[in-house]
């Protein structure tokens, strides 16, 4: 008999649709966590309404999870969209984790799965082609987001040295596409002319969301231990990637877009925080044979996730 | 000077193939139509400005056959013509299997990487290797991408070890910087070959370590002195001062129409010589001086032979 899953961040991308996956698959019961109920969840979905924010999360957290005896905690509440409120991200991003990780620890869960990025490498000049899971997490000085994730990931690794017994999975993901990803990231390459920076042309690698929720799904399941980049195989430079989605690319000299930094516009218009063009300058791309081992190969290669993307776009904006 | 690139027939090809391929794009119909091919042409320069249209033949590293075939007869042209390469000890190279490279460095830009990956290629069936390349030119925009489709990899022990397991063949210049950036009047002294990082790869891996002496790099680019004091509070290292730079601008970055001469050495199995996975720093340390020395000994042939840089 699988045990209760629990979920924080229900209303979060992966979240909503991982509980849904999870229940239509039947059996564990899902319990998720956010501070609202999202819409249109089947009914068997529960959702205990608590703020990671709140100061004493920690302590209705671990009510809830000995309430439910929740065998395993998927943690995805992490802010999703840029904003202005940097204070606020890192509230929820890095003491919201606390929180939940103590309660995980107070309540005797077994399993607790935790999404991070590849993102969290940074994207630095000095990097191997491809980065395995050993290497060190460095961000990216502007990535506000990474930095809070980094520290997460810093946090879990003197946590599980406190708590042996618990079996933590720690999935990092990269840039995920597929035909009903939003994010800022998505948004930028969802355009038909796409700023690039002059002069440089990076592997870019994506994953489809798809595959992310399958690897997410399997970690939920079934333990899983360890640390594991979720990506796709394959590479494709990222004027390749625009040029057959038939985009203009509009080359634009980095010292210029990153005077950009402080526009406040960029937080009003959800575009991407100005650090992340350096994603599309240096090489930041994860080795996925690791997970690949642990999870089997995913459906979709880097090419094939790109295609579905554009092509559901294409079919959205059609009249 | 007789090295001038005095060649119309390769200029000229590359230029038939550079008009044919806008053609081919404008449509046979437009053929005629002089106006439209040179509206074609800016369009295309325009989109150049930011990186080139490139194909879809790249691998996971980011070489790209399409490209590389497309700079093909530039690459000949600085072969033949500008550099004239003449090349020794061909049979040493093992005609298949991953083989790790080691030369010696010279130069800022990697032409010495870009020529001898060339000159492998032309000898093992386009089987191109990887030339390894510094860290500071992966942050340069246009080098970057363009080197990377060149088959150009960072130098770090980790790409190395992938490109080597997949098979494929490495170029190192373990002078690293130092070899790089060293003046003219040190030229052709082997500087320290690092750690023994190239040594301890092929014995891990047991693959082949073949030694490879290139002369005329250093007279294409050479230093002839560094500026170090009086840069360094800008945050730049050093300014290199050649014959042409900075006095002609960027234009003082082309290499020199020097002779070159590149010499094959036998390959080092390192079992051979008592260096396996298992060895200790010492023995790595050893074969790593005896590589280095051949490599010094062979340059010094190759100067011996090659009776003026520039004749």
């Amino acid at each position: 008999m699988p045990g209760v899953i629990a979920i924080t961040g229900l209303r979060t991308f992966l979240g909503r649709r991982l509980a849904r996956r999870l229940a239509a698959g039947g059996r564990p019961r899902i319990v998720g966590i956010d501070h609202v109920r999202p819409h249109g969840l089947p009914s068997e979905i529960d959702c205990h309404r608590i703020d990671l924010m709140a100061p004493d999360a920690g302590e209705t957290l671990a009510e809830c999870f000995r309430k439910e005896s929740v065998e395993t905690v998927v943690h995805l509440a992490f802010r999703q969209e840029p904003s202005a409120d940097l204070e606020a991200d890192h509230e929820l991003d890095a003491i919201g984790s606390m929180h939940v990780l103590h309660a995980a620890a107070a309540a005797g869960v077994g399993r607790v799965v935790v999404e991070s990025s590849t993102r969290c490498y940074g994207p630095r000049p000095d990097n191997p082609n491809f980065l395995t899971e050993q290497h060190p997490l460095r961000g990216h000085p502007d990535d506000h987001a990474m930095q809070d994730r980094i520290e997460v990931e810093r946090l879990l690794t003197a946590w599980q040295s406190r708590h042996p017994d618990i079996a933590v999975t720690v999935l990092r993901p990269c840039w995920m596409l597929g035909p009903e990803a939003a994010h800022p990231v998505a948004r930028y390459l969802a355009r038909s002319v796409v700023p690039m920076l002059m002069g440089y042309d990076p592997l870019i690698q994506l994953v489809h969301e798809d595959d992310v929720l399958a690897v997410f799904e399997q970690a939920a399941r079934m333990p899983h231990p360890g640390t594991f980049n979720v990506v796709a195989p394959g590479v494709v430079p990222l004027s390749v990637l625009l040029r057959s989605a038939g985009k203009r690319v509009l080359p634009v000299p980095h010292p210029f877009l990153h005077r950009l930094r402080e526009f406040p516009s960029q937080t009003l218009t959800g575009d991407p925080p100005a650090g992340f063009y350096d994603y599309l300058r240096y090489l930041w791309v994860a080795d996925g044979t690791r997970g690949w081992a642990e999870f089997g190969r995913p459906l979709y290669d880097t090419r094939e996730t790109w295609a579905a993307f554009v092509g559901a776009r294409r079919l959205r904006s059609m009249p | 000077m007789s090295g001038a690139p005095e060649s119309p027939d390769l200029l000229e090809s590359a230029l038939a193939a550079f008009t044919g391929r806008v053609r081919e794009r404008v449509g046979h119909e437009a053929e005629t139509d002089e106006l439209f091919e040179w509206f074609e042409q800016l369009r295309r320069t325009a989109g150049a400005i930011g990186v080139r249209e490139r194909s879809g033949e790249i691998d996971d590293f980011g070489m790209d056959r399409e490209y590389i075939r497309e700079a093909a007869p530039i690459l000949d042209l600085l072969r033949t013509r500008w550099w004239r390469i003449a090349v020794g000890g061909t049979d040493a190279i093992p005609p298949e299997g991953p083989v790790l490279f080691v030369a010696n460095r010279s130069g800022l830009l990697p032409w010495d990487g870009l020529m001898l990956a060339d000159e492998v290629a032309r000898r093992r069936d386009g089987d191109r290797p990887r030339f390894l390349i510094a860290d500071w030119l992966i942050t340069l925009p246009w080098v970057q991408p363009s080197l990377a489709r060149l088959g150009g990899v960072r130098a770090c022990r980790e790409n190395a070890l992938r490109l080597l397991q997949t098979g494929r063949s490495v170029i190192a210049f373990p002078e690293g910087a130092k070899g790089a950036t060293k003046v003219y009047r040190e030229r052709y002294r082997v500087q320290r070959f690092g750690r023994g990082g190239v040594v301890r790869l092929a014995a891990d891996l047991g693959v082949p370590l073949v030694p490879v002496a290139i002369v005329g790099a250093e007279e294409a680019n050479p230093i002839l002195f560094k500026v170090e004091r009086a840069v360094r509070p800008f945050g730049i290292p050093f300014v290199p001062v050649t014959p042409t730079f900075p006095w002609l601008g960027p234009l003082g970055l082309l290499p020199l129409p020097a002779h070159w001469r590149i010499a094959f050495g036998e390959p080092i199995d390192p079992a051979r010589f008592g260096v396996d996975a298992a060895s200790d720093e010492i023995a790595v340390a050893r074969l790593n001086e005896e590589l280095r020395r051949q490599i010094q000994q062979q340059l010094r042939v190759l100067l011996r032979e090659r009776p003026n840089a520039f004749g």
